[in-house]
């Protein structure tokens, strides 16, 4: 679909710490990812497995707070000039309010809300706070979605939408499902950019999906990298920007 | 509140502002594919009357209610004992594991998964599974595996998979995010069985409905003994089943007070406790909205208490709301107070209860003292076995 293929790349604010989760972006856009998912850690992230999960506890150990992180946004947009998406849970916009917390995410330069636990139908005042203040809430879906709340969530006519690939993308022999493609190519004739995420961390799969969507979304395999040269105590810059290089060479 | 159980929840799964089903997609189609199949199948003659018949032969329904003399003697009031701790395998959990067990059958699942922190779900939940002749895999921290043995052990013996998790603090809240994740993976053959009134909708209503036989049968046999209902209830809250299983049969009866008891723990200090609705607020976690013990930015506080059962730092979403209508007054009690009624039922009327239900007894004796002429229905909801060594190894003999 695109010339050239677009990914988005996931980073778990403040993993291993603010300074090294800032080095991996800007790694990131470097090696040409073309968005930025940053991720504010949550104690009980329920779309998340466990390396993600294991990275949020980290973050927050190492003291994590939502001021921080939208501090960390700010000068992150400011610093790039690639669109940089918030994604994180339900109870972190709670606490201060949907809307204080939904006007200070537009205020840092953030292009883009991922909620995954606040579904268009149990929003809390998610869509009309993007609405108002001018940055669009991403929903998420998956392919098998049930069809009212399918055509209830096209309605909306989203600018983005988030779609997991969950089944049927495998490494080595890398295939999607007929059933799945027909999704993918459903929500892409909406008009909608598609993003499309879970388990990416080959070319080959970037390379499939960009047939049928906007982009791909690369999380667990940089946060991986991210881990393991915090592990070994070094800059992670070199291994994210080679690894984003990697997925996107032609 | 005539129609009560017609309004709450609503069709959106919400208790007036608390519940629903805050969670990503694929989780949301199969709760919607277990809502459809609830309404279907658990209304029909046939569950029904399989689902009474397994009550009476195989868990030893009803269970009684008895009159504490001793204990009322002591204290001044009436006590009565709602005997959960005589049901099958010496809990309430197992009247609505048998009832999602069934519901399990008729959907053709073959397996049931859940998370499991002290075991006791995990122990009903395997029983119900070695009834039916389904797979049962149990998913608990490894924390929680060394502290709770001989709890993994009747799971393995009555057939289960206990899967360790290895990942975070490796207890309950880790437990319950990889018992989703295997789920997910496997949503044909398995159903996910949550073990309290607590979750996305329709765990709630669900688990609710099936613990209302504690609080039917209460009622009548309250009024059999006493020619009248009881004028308070009590029960002890973590996620809230008992307490929703007594309290659904009383809750249009608006001359019983009812008490809900909170674990306050080694003080009210945070992370000394468990007291979410005391001292929480409005939240959110594990999929629903309900009062959270958290910190101002929204992070679940730590909790503490002395009986792992009521360990949460969330709480079901009818209690919340129940809390914010004022009919359900919701109280507290302490390790010590706690630790005392667990030995002076113990003493005074031989029955060991469960730390957790030794929370309702201790509010009951305060409550008979402060009214010395009116009669407390407390549910007993497990016995004390699984403690014994825990106690006296901290605590020693009292």
């Amino acid at each position: 679909m695109a010339e050239k293929n677009i990914i988005m790349t996931h980073l778990v604010a403040g993993y291993p710490d603010l300074e090294e989760s800032r080095r991996a972006a800007l790694a990131m856009v470097a090696g040409g990812a073309s968005y930025l998912e940053v991720q504010f850690p949550f104690s009980d992230p329920i779309a998340d497995g466990p390396l993600i999960q294991g990275a949020c506890t980290d973050a927050l150990n190492s003291g994590f707070s939502t001021d921080k992180g939208f501090d960390f946004l700010s000068s992150l947009t400011a610093e790039t000039d690639v669109p940089v998406f918030l994604m994180t849970y339900a109870n972190l916009l709670m606490a201060p309010g949907v809307e204080v917390f939904v006007g200070r995410a537009a205020k840092s330069g953030a292009s883009g809300l991922i909620i995954p636990d606040l579904p268009y139908d149990y929003d809390e005042g998610l869509y009309k706070a993007g609405e108002m203040a001018d940055i669009p809430v991403v929903p998420v879906v998956i392919p098998g979605i049930d069809e009212e709340r399918l055509k209830a969530i096209l309605a909306m006519k989203p600018p983005y939408i988030y779609t997991a690939v969950r089944k049927g993308i495998t490494g080595a022999r890398t295939t999607i499902e007929e059933e799945t493609v027909r999704f993918l190519d459903r929500l892409s004739r909406s008009g909608a950019k598609v993003l499309a995420g879970f388990g990416i961390r080959e070319k080959e799969q970037v390379d499939l999906l960009s047939r049928h969507v906007h982009g791909s979304v690369v999380g667990s395999a940089l946060v991986e990298i991210i881990g393991r040269c915090a592990g070994e105590n070094r800059d992670c810059s070199g291994d994210v920007k080679a690894f984003v290089e990697s997925l996107l060479k032609p | 509140m005539g129609d009560y159980f017609k309004h709450n929840p609503d069709t959106q799964g919400m208790f007036g502002e608390y519940g629903g089903s805050f969670i990503p997609p694929d989780l949301q189609e199969e709760m919607n594919r277990i809502t459809d199949a609830y309404y279907s199948i658990s209304k029909s003659h046939q569950f029904i009357s399989e689902l009474r018949n397994i009550r009476k032969h195989f868990q030893g329904r009803p269970t009684p209610v008895y009159f504490a003399k001793t204990l009322s003697d002591e204290c001044g009031g009436r006590i009565y004992l709602k005997r959960e701790d005589l049901n099958h395998t010496g809990a309430h959990k197992l009247n609505h594991c048998m009832g999602e067990a069934l519901l399990a059958k008729y959907m053709g699942k073959k397996k049931l998964i859940a998370e499991t922190g002290a075991g006791q779900h995990g122990v009903a939940l395997a029983t119900a599974a070695a009834y039916f002749g389904l797979e049962c895999e149990i998913h608990m921290g490894e924390v929680d595996i060394a502290k709770e043995h001989p709890n993994v052990v009747r799971m393995e013996i009555l057939g289960a998979k206990v899967v360790p998790v290895t990942h975070g603090l490796k207890t309950l809240k880790e437990a319950v995010d990889s018992a989703f994740e295997a789920y997910l993976k496997d949503p044909i053959t398995a159903i996910y069985c949550i073990g309290s009134v607590v979750g996305p909708h329709p765990f709630p209503m669900m688990v609710r409905d099936f613990q209302r036989v504690v609080g039917i049968e209460a009622r009548d046999q309250f009024y059999e003994m006493t020619g009248e209902l009881p004028d308070n209830l009590v029960a002890c809250v973590g996620g809230g089943s008992n307490a929703m299983g007594l309290f659904s049969g009383f809750i249009d009866d608006k001359d019983v007070s009812i008490y809900g008891v909170e674990p306050l723990g080694k003080s009210f200090k945070p992370g000394e406790h468990a007291a979410t609705m005391t001292y929480g607020t409005p939240g959110m976690i594990h999929g629903f909205k309900c009062y959270t013990l958290q910190d101002e930015k929204g992070e679940p506080a730590p909790v503490y208490s002395i009986a792992s059962g009521l360990d949460y730092p969330g709480v079901g979403p009818e209690h919340s709301m129940l809390k914010d209508l004022g009919r359900v007054n919701y109280v507290t009690a302490d390790d010590e107070e706690c630790l005392d009624a667990f030995f002076q039922l113990s003493k005074k009327e031989g029955i060991i209860p469960a730390l957790e239900s030794a929370h309702a007894v201790a509010f009951a004796m305060k409550l008979a003292k402060e009214k010395p002429r009116q009669s407390i229905l407390v549910n007993l909801s497990g016995r004390g076995d699984k403690d014994i060594d825990f106690v006296v190894e901290n605590y020693g003999i009292r």
